[in-house]
């Protein structure tokens, strides 16, 4: 199988933790033959190029960040542009987020299945998986934690062509947290978390509180 | 207030608005986005990590934000595409993050980002095209709900009474 994947990020490959995870997700992928191209919809120079792969290629795999609870806008005004293909066509989705619930990616993972049909495709399901706001930030294993098991993922997209197995319905997690586990979290919102982003804020240059209020 | 802006370059929708609205209590406001120049989010979080409140991009959105921080009711008309709002429609929402802040919570049993001011803007769509209604009923309710605020509903171009009625 050769897939062709759009990284649907807005934001430069650089810093896309959409793209930490495809490298991951596709190291996975390709141990059993399957091979691999892809483009960067960050990247306007690469849209004719993404507009012909998506014309001449059968297996097309989008990953993407949820942006307010759909897909970004970017992603949106590329997708515009496409011509729907008809031709059986296979579509799939990886759908990632910030937030940590699956319950969280629901409404955005209901559009994909909407959006493959309105491209002409077959709807392969959608690999969905939150809690991934900070993978940028990371590094060594703290990161590997969080994007080594989308190999496995590859590896099952490899074997099965689509995302619809019990493994890929399991990689989401917990639909909601439990109540204990919200206190728990809670709290390290309040404590670590806080501090987390406190660090992260003055590493680049923020002189004010995160909750600054510069409009009114 | 009420404040409305306009994606398409229809007028006549907006022009249509303003005549049921002209004898209304409630200040409304109008913002014509068609000649605006609006950027998509990149994603680069600086408005919660670098300049707090604060878009990276130096574009007309900010002449929204400022006035969406003032508003109780935020209604998109927008272009379809897809199924869905257009592109244009979208980016409106998606630039929309500044008024959050990165503090995480729990409200009910779903982390949701603080609220960085006090006002709630609820949120409504007027669509001038095709799509999923269903869908976007679904997408605007979750959208206001992440914003700590309520969807107002979506309503197509010949309803703008019934939007109206909302307002």
């Amino acid at each position: 199988m050769h897939v062709m994947i759009i990284n649907g990020s807005p934001r430069v490959k650089k810093f896309s933790n959409t793209d930490m995870i495809l490298k991951e997700f596709t190291k996975g992928m390709c141990e059993n033959g399957t091979t691999f191209e892809q483009y960067e919809v960050s990247d306007r120079e690469q849209w004719d190029d993404i507009r012909n792969a998506f014309i001449s290629n059968q297996n097309i795999l989008i990953a993407l960040p949820l942006y307010v609870e759909c897909i970004p806008g970017l992603l949106l005004e590329f997708l515009e542009t496409l011509e729907p293909k008809n031709d059986g066509s296979k579509m799939a989705f990886i759908l990632q987020s910030g937030f940590a619930e699956g319950i969280q990616l629901r409404c955005g993972e209901a559009y994909l299945e909407i959006l493959a049909g309105k491209l002409g495709c077959e709807y392969m399901g959608t690999l969905v998986k939150g809690d991934n706001f900070s993978i940028r930030f990371m590094e060594g294993k703290q990161k590997e934690r969080i994007t080594v098991p989308y190999a496995a993922m590859g590896r099952e997209f490899s074997a099965c062509g689509n995302f619809r197995s019990e493994k890929c319905k399991k990689f989401t997690g917990p639909e909601i947290f439990p109540a204990p586990v919200r206190l728990l979290v809670r709290l390290v919102f309040n404590t670590l978390a806080k501090k987390s982003f406190a660090r992260i804020s003055e590493g680049l240059g923020c002189t004010r509180p995160l909750d600054y209020r510069p409009y009114s | 207030m009420v404040l409305i802006v306009n994606t398409t370059s229809d007028t006549s929708v907006t022009d249509e608005l303003k005549k049921s609205l002209e004898n209304r209590a409630a200040e409304t406001e109008f913002i014509e986005a068609a000649p605006l120049k609006i950027s998509h989010c990149i994603g680069c979080n600086h408005c919660w990590l670098k300049t707090p409140g604060e878009c990276a991009i130096k574009d007309d959105y900010e002449i929204i934000l400022k006035r969406i921080i003032h508003a109780e009711q935020l209604w998109v008309i927008s272009d379809t595409a897809l199924g869905f709002i257009d592109y244009k429609g979208k980016n409106i929402f998606d630039r929309i993050i500044p008024i959050m802040t990165m503090y995480l919570t729990f409200v009910g049993d779903q982390m949701r980002h603080v609220p960085r001011y006090e006002q709630k803007t609820d949120m409504g769509l007027i669509i001038l095209g095709e799509a999923d209604k269903d869908y976007l009923k679904r997408w605007i309710e979750r959208a206001a709900l992440n914003m700590g605020s309520r969807s107002l509903g979506v309503f197509e171009r010949n309803e703008l009474k019934e939007a109206v009625s909302c307002m």
